[in-house]
């Protein structure tokens, strides 16, 4: 039988919609694919169909995967949809077919013997881990207003799971995230609830000159350049292992690293 | 009563002496706690901990690790900050340690903090001073990230207790792995004196956890539990002797975390080991696996090493050491085999032998699986069957087994040692996939062909080799065989039925038999 492809948007709102679609074809899903994005090669004898992401399908979508496998397969779908991976919409469907079809319920991401699962497994952990980087290694900086501002660079969409820590944490300050690789901000005003803004890299092209910090802020972040120096023990020295455990894309957003 | 504050000096000058003197104390770990922000203040703490930046030598950076003072009236022999040393003096006050807590904070640089202490004036009154700054922190500031404090042996039960409810985790470090060695480090400690508060601490926790069931509104007393710390390599200590002593305060004092600090001699006492080649860190090394085992792995002590096997295997970790003196339990059947032998297996970690079992329920695994569950197959395949096969036909047989172990270790290919420890081995994860932690490129020691200095020990049938180069105070002991064109210098002692021979240079070794 002919191969079928649903191309879809890369967002979690495109990727739900297109699992929507392809469920509604009613055709068995052994030949049906999601695709995210458009894609250059083509194949011969396949058939493309286009999925407009559909805020009325995606709620469907994700009530039924709550409902089916569970809040924690839920979270790891959502993880898996956000990486960088390119084949993520076919994992994540066809990982959404086994889990329903096999009635795995909760133990879903369990079935590693599945390659689909296997892979929507590994991205969600590649997001996973990428979250828990970006959790420890934001730096906010002080601008004259007074807000937090933090300048991101992530190979995986993190915001998304990002943004809860820090609302939680510093609830009562002014703060955002500002993901430069999609133009995407994340916004959390004191005390209230965080919001994501995107499509707006034509307005942020001078935004780093129009930056000015706070008076102190210049001195804090000398004083953690110093105290991160001062606090490594000279007799175990270890440059590479540092790099390991704090791999050189993070380093350039990082204050302690950017004062020689 | 004054305290002795150059006023003069700036927050920076403080900072720098102050975090200088504190970098020594292994822990870093903000695990442990779970609390949600309450909406007074800024703050929150996530059970597992997080790490915010590595420093120059690959630790992790979790809190803002300073002393009160470097002031000290004790004498410890391996402590920079002992009375009779002359170096820069320095304290903060406790509004200055709040607001570099605060504003570091809000920045994401840390965690929270760690405050420890050199001893002013008495216990008493530095406990206090401590006390004061996290009061100011919680209640004035409204903190509520993570805060590790040092319990001052000799202080008052009742500032202590009065610090617990404050703190997140506190520590008293043990020092020395014996009683004698902390006699003769620290002659102005006492073992007694230290275990004192770490049993308060101890009961302490026990009775919030009562209180807690009763009262959910009760306050938390060291939620995330107690640490110590021991040095290692100071004294002629034994692993089996160290370790024996981490068990005992796992199991009596039901401590969190045992960490152990390679000893750097900063005083360059000569009656202590020089460590002119780096301190002993693939012991440090072998001592936090074995640590790892005794907590996720259900291995004993005893089963790891004996009086007469003291010393940890260098050449292979002690799990892989266990397996391979234990063939009679090997190979394993994946499929078959329950978590806790699965655990026994090398190169399946607490992760991987989860998703095992959860796996096999789904059917048969294959090492295709295995491979995809994060099971290190180049160390495990000695050791277990896929439904009834092997993965490659291979000999259950010790020597063979160590040499290919040994030999990946040379390739760069096996085991890695990384070296870092801020105590919590690679990050602040309770569990891990063994051997997925780092890159290729971790750096790695072993007894072929290599350079090993420093305190290091070669115990049991190891096999030195070509152009090795052993130097300072190690010790080597079993049948170890030395050959080709090997130097050994320094104090080394070499014991046991070792064979030296080709063209191998000793000088100043000492040899018994
Ligand atoms: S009590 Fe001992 S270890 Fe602690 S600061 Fe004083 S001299 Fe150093």
């Amino acid at each position: 039988m002919e191969e079928k492809y649903i191309i879809c948007e890369d967002s979690l709102e495109g990727i739900f919609t297109a699992i929507y679609d392809a469920y509604a074809l009613r055709e068995g899903h052994e030949h049906l694919h999601v695709q995210v994005g458009e894609t250059d090669n083509y194949r011969l004898f396949a058939t493309y169909l286009h999925s407009r992401p559909d805020s009325g399908k995606t709620e469907k979508v994700v009530r039924t995967l709550k409902e089916r496998l569970g809040e924690h397969v839920y979270g790891s779908i959502c993880r898996a949809a956000s990486s960088d991976g390119a084949d993520k919409g076919d994992a994540v469907y066809h990982t959404v077919v086994d889990g329903i079809t096999g009635g795995h319920g909760e133990r879903t991401m369990d079935n590693l013997r599945n390659p689909y699962v296997a892979r929507a497994f590994a991205l969600a952990r590649r997001t996973a881990n990428e979250v828990h980087h970006e959790l420890e290694f934001i730096r906010f900086q002080e601008l004259k207003q007074g807000v937090l501002y933090s300048r991101i660079g992530p190979e995986n969409n993190v915001m998304p799971f990002v943004m809860p820590h820090f609302a939680d944490r510093l609830s009562p300050e002014d703060f955002m995230i500002h993901d430069e690789n999609r133009g995407l901000f994340g916004v959390h005003p004191a005390r209230g609830e965080w919001y994501l803004v995107s499509g707006v890299e034509q307005g942020t092209a001078g935004l780093q000159e129009a930056i000015q910090y706070s008076d102190q802020e210049m001195e804090y972040q000398e004083l953690f350049t110093i105290f991160h120096k001062t606090i490594a023990i000279r007799e175990r020295h270890n440059r590479r292992l540092q790099q390991q455990m704090l791999p050189l894309r993070f380093q350039d957003y990082m204050v302690e690293f950017l004062q020689k | 009563m004054e305290v002795k504050i150059a006023p003069q000096m700036s927050l920076m000058d403080k900072l720098k002496i102050l975090a200088d003197a504190a970098k020594y104390d292994v822990s870093c770990s903000s695990s442990g706690s779970s609390r949600k922000n309450d909406g007074t203040g800024i703050g929150n703490t996530v059970a597992a901990g997080l790490c915010h930046s590595f420093g120059a030598d690959g630790r992790c950076i979790s809190l803002l690790k300073i002393l009160f003072t470097n002031e000290c009236i004790y004498d410890c022999r391996y402590c920079i900050n002992r009375r009779s040393n002359d170096v820069p003096r320095a304290s903060f006050t406790p509004d200055e340690v709040c607001n570099l807590t605060m504003e570091f904070y809000r920045r994401n640089y840390i965690e929270g903090l760690f405050l420890s202490s050199g001893i002013l004036y008495s216990p008493d009154y530095t406990m206090e001073l401590i006390c004061e700054a996290v009061h100011k922190l919680r209640t004035v500031h409204r903190f509520q990230g993570y805060i590790h404090v040092k319990a001052i042996p000799g202080a008052d039960p009742l500032l202590i207790q009065r610090a617990g409810y404050l703190a997140d985790r506190m520590s008293v470090n043990l020092e020395m792995a014996t009683a004698e060695g902390l006699r003769e480090m620290a002659p102005n400690k006492h073992r007694k004196t230290i275990l004192k508060p770490m049993r308060q601490i101890q009961n302490g926790i026990e009775e919030n956890k009562n209180e807690l069931t009763l009262y959910k509104h009760a306050p938390h007393f060291c939620e995330a539990g107690q640490s110590t710390q021991m040095v290692v390599g100071a004294l002629p200590e034994s692993d089996y002797q160290v370790m024996s002593v981490a068990e005992s305060l796992y199991e009596k004092f039901s401590l969190k975390r045992v960490y152990y600090s390679a000893f750097v001699n900063v005083n360059e006492d000569k009656q202590l080991p020089a460590i002119t080649a780096g301190p002993p860190l693939l012991r440090e090394h072998r001592l936090y696996q074995a640590d790892w085992l005794l907590r996720f792995y259900g291995f004993k002590v005893d089963e790891l090493l004996t009086k007469e096997r003291p010393n940890f295997n260098m050449a292979i970790d002690p799990k892989a050491d266990w397996a391979v003196r234990h063939l009679e339990v090997f190979p394993v059947e994946i499929n078959r085999a329950d978590y806790r032998l699965l655990l026994r297996v090398p190169g399946i970690g607490v992760k991987s032998a989860r998703r095992i079992i959860t796996a096999r329920r789904f059917g048969s695994l294959t090492f295709d699986d295995l491979k995809k569950m994060g099971v290190v197959l180049k160390r495990a395949l000695y050791f277990i069957t896929c439904s009834g096969r092997m993965m490659y036909p291979t000999k259950l047989d010790e020597t063979y087994i160590v040499q290919n172990l040994t030999y990946q270790n040379q390739m760069g290919k096996g085991e890695r040692l990384p070296f870092l420890m801020d105590g919590t081995p690679y990050r602040q994860m309770s569990l891990f996939d063994e051997g997925q932690m780092l890159d290729d490129t971790g750096n790695f020691v072993n007894v072929c062909s290599s350079k090993t200095t420093g305190d290091s020990r070669i115990t049991d049938n190891s096999v030195i080799t070509r152009d090795s180069r052993i130097t300072d105070n190690s010790v080597i002991t079993g049948d170890s065989r030395i050959t080709g064109n090997s130097v050994i210098t320094g104090d080394s002692r070499i014991t046991g039925n070792s064979m030296i021979t080709g063209d191998s240079k000793t000088e100043g070794v000492l040899y018994t038999a």
